[in-house]
């Protein structure tokens, strides 16, 4: 491939929150290479942000193809915009990272808001939670536990690093596959019946299906 | 006044659905209503947009001269001979494929935004570089799908990169309806393809012969045979695309209504 594949981290910095948008243009314009990523640290961006970034990015024949941040709120927000969004648990040296290491399974939860739609692959370290409908020839895969508020029309693989006490939950659970850990199943060929969420586990050795309940 | 110029992609993922008719017809629709009207070939490799509109005689230039300034852009345009606010910006030769980068394509069609209210882009099958030329030029797009499985499919792929790329609004039209098919759920019903699509759907086309026979004369559906079921279909179409409220047909209705049993018994008992 040539030379405009190679990805470029920019920095936004938090010392110039008032003036990202000037310091986002400046350094855009000492840039070549057209596929960026970008690292907000931890300033917060709206959705509305977001556009705007991409549209600067755009008047400077640049192309975003994801965004890495400690703020929870940017990952959000770039997510469902679609772009390829990495969560940087901060390391620093003071104690906020004693508090990052207590929510450490909560921070790991991916969320993802919007349609997946055919041919698009969605993954995440920890639980995965999809608010929207995971289409025919979708992919979603998640170390943990996978739930998805809408329907599962696609493939889902929950504890896909071999965790047997993943389970897969969907408003309406209709997908091609299924796989917990090792174990693949194919779909149910009946439609569940309407208004009752499902949850797949894996009970002695086979991939079951049964009404979600809530404990 | 640069507001109401529209960029609008005509696209679908899986070939033979029914783009290029959907374009060539619009195209006609919209220049009938008395906006000018630009249709662009943007399907290098394969192009039949000229076909359609029976204008394959008449090109001198194309896109490609446009391109390397060989010509200028009046030049290459090829005005429709009954509709003149149409014009056809014909495709190059596939070599152009080659070389022919996004802002190329993006160079050409700010040079008809200048001239037309209406830019319409025929796009190429499939998600490749000819697709992303296409997508980068414009600013709004028009799905077309068929109701079938493997159709729905890869209109679902392209909803996805059109998203990914911040085009909006993104409709969607469904095409060869066939109504009776649809009332004995033999094909996918409406609800069916707008379920998973999630898009606002912009119209019906029915199934109808004619469009075969219109796209062999090189003369679109919409200019001539006003009663064909499909030429009202693109008809409304093209005004619900400017804002126009025209409720949606029901193929069910349509499968069962008066006219229809009137026309199968005219055809069943007389012949």
């Amino acid at each position: 491939m040539n030379s405009n594949n190679q990805k470029i981290i920019i920095n936004i910095e938090d010392s110039k929150y008032i003036n990202w948008e000037i310091d986002l243009k400046n350094k855009l314009k000492m840039l070549k290479s057209k596929n960026l990523e970008i690292d907000s640290k931890n300033i917060d961006f709206s959705c509305t942000d977001i556009s705007k970034i991409i549209a600067i990015a755009y008047q400077y024949n640049c192309k975003i193809i994801g965004f890495r941040s400690t703020s929870p709120k940017t990952i959000i927000s770039s997510q469902s915009l679609g772009y390829k969004s990495e969560f940087i648990i901060e390391s620093s040296s003071n104690n906020t990272s004693e508090i990052n290491k207590k929510n450490l399974t909560f921070s790991k939860t991916q969320f993802h808001q919007g349609t997946v739609r055919s041919g698009e692959y969605l993954e995440s370290l920890g639980d995965l939670l999809i608010l929207g409908d995971v289409n025919p020839g979708a992919k979603v895969s998640a170390v943990g536990n996978i739930i998805i508020w809408g329907r599962l029309l696609g493939i889902a693989h929950a504890g896909c690093k071999g965790d047997f006490k993943a389970t897969i939950s969907a408003l309406q659970l209709r997908p091609v596959q299924l796989r917990i850990a090792k174990k693949v199943a194919r779909g149910p060929k009946e439609k569940p019946q309407l208004g009752i969420a499902e949850l797949a586990r894996i009970d002695s050795d086979e991939i079951i299906i049964s009404p979600l309940e809530t404990t | 006044m640069e507001t109401d110029k529209r960029v609008i992609l005509i696209c679908s993922g899986k070939g033979g659905v029914g783009k290029t008719t959907l374009t060539a017809n619009l195209g006609i629709s919209l220049a009938r209503q008395g906006l000018t009207t630009a249709v662009l070939d943007a399907d290098f490799g394969l192009r039949n947009l000229d076909l359609l509109l029976g204008l394959e005689n008449r090109i001198v230039y194309t896109a490609q001269e446009v391109l390397e300034e060989e010509c200028r852009l009046d030049q290459a345009l090829v005005k429709h001979k009954q509709e003149s606010n149409l014009s056809l910006l014909p495709a190059g030769n596939p070599r152009m494929l080659d070389w022919l980068k996004p802002d190329d394509m993006k160079r050409i069609v700010e040079m008809l935004k200048e001239q037309f209210n209406y830019v319409l882009i025929d796009c190429p099958a499939g998600v490749e570089d000819g697709f992303k030329n296409a997508m980068a030029a414009s600013q709004e797009a028009i799905v077309v799908t068929n109701p079938e499985v493997s159709a729905v499919r890869d209109a679902d792929r392209v909803i996805g990169l059109l998203n990914t790329n911040a085009i909006k609004p993104v409709q969607l039209v469904l095409n060869r309806v066939r109504p009776k098919m649809m009332a004995n759920q033999e094909m996918l019903s409406i609800d069916d393809v707008t379920d998973i699509l999630a898009l606002p759907l912009l119209g019906l086309v029915l199934e109808d012969e004619q469009v075969i026979v219109s796209t062999n004369r090189g003369e679109p559906l919409t200019l001539n045979s006003v009663n064909s079921p499909a030429a009202k279909c693109y008809l409304n179409i093209a005004k619900r695309l400017q804002g126009e409220d025209i409720p949606l047909i029901d193929p069910i209705k349509e499968s069962s209504g008066f006219g229809a049993k009137f026309r199968r018994l005219m055809q069943t008992k007389i012949f």
